[in-house]
């Protein structure tokens, strides 16, 4: 069973789905599905429609260089078949897939960090400027403490007559 | 463009299209052309004196021919009045960009490797 890629979007096309178009000069277009076929019938570049692949990779968005990246290839000279290699084949699959993943997940992060930082270093720049009005005055900081104390105690008080008129 | 279609008695139907069509058919797509020019450019100044071949149905019996918009004109006055449209200026750009999107541009972005074609057969 081989698995082909879709020209315009690149995702991967099983059998028995999508389209295939052979130009007269019996070159091979295969598209996944008919958004990729129409897209390819209005002529345009793949390259500049954000939702394909070759955008994402060419703009940053995507992974263009991992180690996980040699596994996947089209193999035009078929492999004599040998029982031990498909089942260590079989076993590396989902282990690299998993490797794979982790260093997408690590991508975004590295790709979020720069406007993190920036973020950060926008609030610490606001909290300096502003930080007058954000401080109350001396004359509340310094009776706070003891205004809580007592409003407290008042509360309790009432609390209790409330709960005592209740019982009788 | 489009002749007249008998027997067709709604007025917005009554064009036919396909000759219209024909012409988009027969039309090199872009990287056919970017193929060609990357040949023309490997072998140099001879290809350019290379006589064009007549044939008596393309217009200018196929003597007067552009490249890059893969079109025949009728004339040499013709063809350099096509130099200089922004058409083929902006064809031209086009062209001298970078190479058109490709199936192996397709599958490199798939996060696939590039073809395993093997160790070289001894057929020397």
């Amino acid at each position: 069973m081989r698995l082909e890629k879709c020209w315009f979007c690149s995702s991967t096309i099983y059998p028995g789905h999508g389209i295939q178009f052979v130009r007269n000069d019996a070159k091979i277009f295969r598209f996944c599905r008919s958004k990729c076929h129409k897209n390819f019938k209005m002529k345009r570049n793949p390259r500049k429609v954000k939702w394909t692949k070759a955008y994402r990779r060419l703009h940053g968005k995507d992974m263009t260089q991992d180690a996980t990246f040699e596994f996947e290839r089209k193999r035009n000279r078929p492999e004599r078949y040998d029982r031990n290699v498909v089942e260590q084949t079989l076993k590396a699959i989902p282990l690299i897939t998993k490797i794979r993943h982790d260093h997408l997940k690590k991508h975004i992060a590295d790709r979020h960090k720069p406007g993190k930082l920036k973020e950060m270093q926008k609030d610490s720049k606001e909290l300096e400027q502003d930080q007058h009005t954000h401080i109350l005055p001396k004359k509340f900081n310094s009776n706070e403490p003891s205004a809580e104390k007592t409003k407290v105690k008042v509360k309790v008080v009432q609390q209790q007559t409330q709960d005592n008129y209740m019982e009788e | 463009m489009g002749g007249k279609c008998p027997h067709r008695k709604v007025k917005k139907r009554r064009l036919s299209h396909k000759t219209a069509r024909r012409g988009k058919f027969l039309l090199k797509a872009d990287d056919a052309v970017y193929d060609e020019l990357v040949k023309l450019a490997d072998q140099g100044k001879e290809a350019e004196a290379k006589e064009l071949p007549v044939d008596e149905d393309l217009p200018g019996m196929g003597q007067f021919y552009c490249l890059h918009c893969d079109r025949y004109f009728a004339s040499e006055s013709v063809k350099d009045d096509h130099y200089r449209s922004k058409r083929h200026k902006k064809r031209v750009k086009l062209m001298s960009g970078p190479a058109p999107h490709t199936q192996l541009d397709a599958e490199l972005a798939a996060g696939m490797g590039k073809p395993d074609n093997g160790l070289k057969l001894m057929s020397m």
